[in-house]
Order: structure tokens, then C-alpha cells, then sequence
């Protein structure tokens, strides 16, 4: 088995400001502002891991007072996938959807042959997102936007599928994302799907021990070279994603 | 002299630069390899710098590419 793991507080750390050359990028007010905790390397971080798999980027971002968030701007193939943790996002896409997500919501946007989008915390309240970026299997792909909910009281103490695999979110990647809301001391089993594939395991909330290793809030692991992991929960409660992919 | 066309994805927002096709309309003509790129080239999309492209092996989806090269995204 191989691994590396990842503190929190290593992550890749930027303050995204609404004033000054960041300001066609980031919306709001002046005293608006996004952080953004990268765990691989993306924009001005490029000191940590390349990525993991398909993963190109996991970004845990925070967008701070009203009209906060990212201007309307372009993609292209990128498999673009945001899941609220808190507050509210409104999502804006080229595909002619304006949506609105709560906690527990979740998007898949696949840029394909180009799509633009925007990002928008409206509300006073802080917005709280986990943003995934992913290569596809194929370039060009007709752009497409799906959504979904996760609902954390009624599945809690068991591994559910958001993205991917036997979830009702197909991807254009051998790529799929579980989430685990435990409140009860587990242990949970998770045989990989090929000895090529390897898993991404991060802490939302709370903690677990990831074969052998105690990982806190933030924390992460990616593990490959082997054919299952074993995640280990205690009565804390707990929010763990984690994401497999063809390596 | 022969190695096969590559294709660079940007990090930064996933613009695509295929040797191949090169990106005439912001002038560099078909076939240009990406070493011949000059190295303080941006993507036009977004800004990011060249080192900041990853190679990608990833295949065209079916009808690719020409039938989004209208596509001004």
C-alpha cells in the first residue's frame, strides 16, 4: 500500500479579495472575499501534490458577505462538482439552469466543449462548499449539469454514493464519491473497485482513523497499491467523503 | 521529427491546446508544437501561465473535434 497524507493545515491556503486585478474574478461588495484551502496544487499553490487520479482539484472554500463569489467565466472539459456544507450557492451555467443549493446539495457541472459559470454566495450567511474538479474520459463531451441531495439523517452510519458508480449521478470518469455521516463508533470496509484504483478519503467533520491512521477535521489520505481500505469511526459525530478514481 | 500531435489541458479552467490544430485565431498556425510556444504565453481564457498545462492522452468524445469548433467559449 501506498500513501501520503495530508494535515489540514498543509493544504494550500488563498484570500481571494473583491477589489483590485482579482475584482473581474470576484464578485461582491469591497469587504467581500472568498478563502480557499487547496489540497492539490492549483492557482499561485503549486508546492503540494499535482493531484490524485483524475482529481485535479479538491478546494475548501469559504465566500464571506452578500454577492460574494465567482463572476460568470469559461470552462472547458474540466468535470467541475460542488457539494454545500453550509449556507446557500446560487449556481448560474451557460446551460440556461440557475440553481440554488442548500447543505447537503450537490452539482455536477461538465464543462465539455465550454461552458461558463457563476458562483454566488447571496446571503449574509457565509456559504461553506467543497469544489472537486476532475478529467473526463473524453475531450469534448457535450456539456451537461446534474444535481442531487444528500440527505444526512436518514442514510447516517452508512456509506452513501453521491457521484459516480452505483450513485444516480453518472460521470464521464472512472471516478465515484461516497459520504459518511456517523455518529456511532463503525468500521466500515471499502474494497476498491481494481488494484488501479486508489482513494482520496477526507474529513469533513469530526474524525477517523484511516488503516491505522487518525486523521481530524480537514485531515486527508490518499492510499493506492491496495485492494481495500478500512475507515474506522468513534461516537463523535462525523462527515467523511471519499473519492475513488483510476489512477 | 515524427512524434504524434499532443494535446495541453489548462489547469486553470481546462482550455485545451491541441498541436495539431494549433490556435489560429490567436496566431499560432496549425502544427505548432507546444515547446515552440514561447514560455511567457498565457491561456486566452483565463490567464494562467504555460508551465500551469498538464498533457493530457485523453481521446476526443465522438465527432470531435470539429463539431464544436464554433465554440467560442
Amino acid at each position: 500500500m501506498e500513501s501520503f497524507v495530508l494535515k489540514a493545515d498543509d493544504r494550500g491556503y488563498n484570500k481571494l479579495v473583491s477589489v483590485g486585478g482579482p475584482a473581474s474574478y470576484i464578485a461582491g461588495h469591497p469587504d467581500a472575499f472568498i478563502t480557499r484551502r487547496s489540497s492539490f496544487n492549483f492557482g499561485d499553490y503549486q508546492t503540494g501534490h499535482h493531484g490524485f487520479g483524475k482529481i485535479r482539484v479538491f478546494g475548501d472554500e469559504i465566500f464571506t458577505h452578500a454577492g460574494c463569489g465567482y463572476n460568470m467565466h469559461p470552462h472547458h472539459d474540466f468535470i467541475i462538482m460542488a457539494f454545500i456544507l453550509s449556507g446557500e450557492l446560487t449556481h448560474i451555467n451557460t446551460l440556461g439552469k440557475v440553481d440554488t443549493l442548500k447543505a447537503g446539495d450537490y452539482y455536477a457541472f461538465s464543462a465539455g466543449s465550454g461552458g461558463k459559470h457563476c458562483e454566488l454566495n447571496i446571503n449574509q450567511e457565509d456559504l461553506h462548499v467543497i469544489y472537486v474538479w476532475v478529467l473526463p474520459d473524453m475531450l469534448l463531451l457535450p456539456p451537461t449539469y446534474q444535481r442531487a441531495h444528500f440527505n444526512s439523517i436518514a442514510p447516517r452510519n452508512k456509506l452513501v454514493p453521491l457521484v459516480g458508480g452505483n450513485s444516480s449521478m453518472p460521470i464521464d470518469q472512472d471516478l465515484s464519491i461516497s459520504r459518511l455521516d456517523s455518529d456511532a463508533p463503525g468500521t466500515y470496509e471499502y474494497k476498491l473497485k481494481s488494484p488501479n484504483h486508489g482513494a482520496y478519503v477526507f474529513v469533513v467533520e469530526g474524525s477517523a482513523t484511516l488503516d491505522g491512521v487518525l486523521l481530524g477535521k480537514r485531515d486527508s489520505i490518499g492510499v493506492w497499491d491496495t485492494d481495500r481500505i478500512t475507515l474506522q469511526t468513534g461516537a463523535e459525530k462525523s462527515d467523511i467523503l471519499i473519492v475513488e478514481t483510476i489512477m | 521529427m515524427n512524434d504524434p500531435f499532443a494535446r495541453y489541458l489548462c489547469l486553470g479552467c481546462g482550455f485545451l491546446y491541441d498541436e495539431q490544430m494549433g490556435l489560429p485565431e490567436h496566431g499560432i498556425a496549425p502544427g505548432t508544437r507546444w515547446k515552440d510556444i514561447p514560455d511567457d504565453w498565457v491561456c486566452p481564457d483565463c490567464g494562467t501561465p504555460k508551465h500551469r498545462f498538464e498533457m493530457v492522452a485523453i481521446p476526443y468524445a465522438s465527432g470531435e473535434p470539429e463539431a464544436s469548433a464554433s465554440n467560442t467559449f
